[in-house]
């Protein structure tokens, strides 16, 4: 009797610790939503997006970093995506069993917790001291460098998952090596596969310190790849440090911004792997 | 029923009908394979142990014996699907017509073709129950749409699936029940007309009525393949088969007419096996 009380007594503070811990944590990302929708949703205007990034004192908005935001993600995805795809399918499929993939695999895993500051240093070592200046082409390839093990990971990860029947079968079928891997892995793979590149995508959409010694930043519009462009993260640090009110409005409008932008994409990842598992 | 005729006209492999009818008139069966002394081993296990074994023309030969005892190892070396995987070799001949499909220039993709396999899980691909079929055919001929059509349906009506699926031939593969997904990787098999239909505990997933089906099945096919089942069920080894082989600790113990193997074994193990005193 005295130990069944004592195991509901030990059951209710445990459960009463764990609600208290979820609390916290949920608390505070609520708190960091709240303010952050508090604080950016009153600025935000058609304005924001029609007009450049204004000197302090002046009316402006986000249009140059938002563009060169997305001409960054959009060209570091095309860069590393390929790249990570291909080395995850040779360790998944070409290189299961060899030794390479074993050390490609431990370099990777390195890589894919590597600081970004590292990723910008390097990247400034390699690119833009040679070249002499600042460039959209360093930035794009900084975000690659944290694209590839990303998409390396989840690429190997996904076509490893798949049932090794799955091959065979097609194998015994007469097929190809490749068009095994091209027809039936990665279409068993696509959602797992399609969900690493949204989640490398959400990675890198908010760094900053591998563009603030790449891409660095620019004041005015510029689509120009080999010259400094702009970008939102690197906007909101410049910004947010700032002693500007308008300019610290801005900051919050952005940081709005990247965080819808990053959830819809959780959401999106989210709902594809759900989909692949279903079917 | 009445398409059926045609079909099976056109599924008679060229080469063994010969060889076929010449030695039946001579009161004998041929040998479609003829496998000697093989030997198998994962690395340094040797998992078969000097295996001698004819699989007659159009005939079916079920392989019996507990879990571990080679039954399956020996399958995958007709089709050489073994050779997906590092460590694992084999030695000895395995005659396919009398050639032998061991040899280092066998072209594998040609080999499956001829040889085909059935696994114990259905592994239908991630496309439409169309494709499914319309995929391996597609690899080794090029036919104009209407032909594929034209193979698509007959083996669908083959593997006795067509009325559940001819409604729907665009869905996709994963919706079909666990027993009409078997019979669809039936159908896809079939669907390449190859010579030798090898069968890895194919109803060890399904239902009893599934099983059924499979096994009728299997009573129609051998009037045009060379079958080869891998079954842990001995009622189905009984009632499906022609010749059995009963293996044991990775060697064949006994291999008789399906009836002498039930009824008068030779060997004590069988015998043991058969009347469930052990395995």
């Amino acid at each position: 009797m005295d130990r069944y009380r004592r195991r509901r007594l030990r059951n209710s503070v445990v459960i009463a610790l764990s609600i208290g811990a979820t609390a916290i944590g949920l608390g505070w990302l609520v708190l960091i939503l709240g303010t952050l929708v508090y604080e950016g949703l009153s600025g935000l205007s058609p304005a924001v997006f029609t007009e450049m990034t204004p000197p302090p004192g002046a009316a402006g908005g986000l249009l140059n970093p938002i563009i060169g935001s997305l001409m960054l993600t959009i060209l570091a995805v095309a860069i590393g995506t390929p790249v990570g795809i291909l080395a995850g399918t040779y360790m998944a499929e070409y290189g299961k069993y060899a030794k390479l993939t074993t050390v490609v695999r431990f370099i990777n895993d390195i890589l894919l917790s590597a600081p970004s500051i590292v990723v910008g240093l390097f990247v400034y070592e390699i690119l833009v001291a040679p070249m002499g200046h600042f460039s959209g082409w360093a930035g794009a390839v900084a975000l690659a460098l944290i694209v590839i093990p990303v998409v390396v990971r989840t690429t190997e990860d996904m076509l490893s998952l798949l049932p090794k029947e799955l091959r065979e079968s097609a194998t015994a079928l007469g097929m190809p090596r490749a068009q095994v891997i091209r027809h039936v892995a990665y279409r068993a793979a696509r959602a797992g596969m399609i969900t690493g590149v949204l989640l490398a995508i959400a990675r890198i959409s908010g760094e900053t310190a591998p563009l603030l010694f790449t891409a660095l930043n620019n004041q005015f519009f510029s689509s120009n790849l080999n010259a400094p462009i702009s970008s939102l993260p690197v906007v909101i640090f410049q910004f947010a440090l700032s002693p500007y009110a308008d300019w610290q409005k801005l900051a919050w409008i952005g940081a709005l911004i990247i965080t819808f932008a990053v959830l819809a994409l959780s959401i999106t990842a989210r709902a594809l792997s759900a989909s692949g598992k279903s079917s | 029923m009445n398409s059926m005729a045609g079909i099976s006209n056109a599924t008679q492999p060229p080469v063994p009908t010969v060889v076929g009818r010449a030695s039946e008139a001579a009161g004998k069966t041929a040998e479609k394979i003829l496998i000697r002394n093989l030997n198998f081993y994962y690395g340094d296990n040797k998992a078969l142990k000097s295996i001698n074994v004819p699989l007659y023309d159009r005939k079916v030969t079920a392989f019996i014996g507990p879990s571990g005892c080679g039954k399956s190892t020996l399958l995958r070396i007709l089709n050489r699907i073994y050779g997906l995987y590092p460590h694992q070799r084999a030695e000895g001949e395995v005659l396919l017509d009398g050639k032998n499909i061991l040899d280092p220039g066998q072209d594998l993709n040609l080999l499956r073709a001829r040889v085909g396999m059935v696994f114990q899980k259905p592994t239908p691909f991630p496309m439409s129950i169309y494709e499914n079929i319309a995929f391996g055919v597609r690899l080794f001929e090029n036919l104009p749409r209407a032909d594929i059509d034209e193979r698509v349906q007959s083996a669908l009506r083959r593997a006795a699936i067509w009325d559940e699926v001819k409604d729907k031939l665009r869905a996709n593969g994963l919706s079909l029940s666990g027993g009409q997904q078997q019979r669809l990787c039936i159908a896809r098999t079939v669907a390449l007309k190859p010579e030798v239909i090898l069968l890895d505990e194919p109803c060890s997933a399904l239902d009893p009525i599934s099983t059924a089906k499979i096994e009728e099945l299997i009573d129609e096919l051998k009037d045009d393949y060379t079958i080869a089942i891998v079954t842990h069920n001995m009622q189905q080894a009984a009632r499906v088969s022609d010749h059995t082989a009963f293996m044991y600790l990775g060697e064949l113990v006994e291999f008789d007419t399906t009836s002498k193997m039930f009824t008068t074994p030779s060997d004590r193990r069988t015998q043991d096996y058969i009347t469930g005193r052990f395995g």
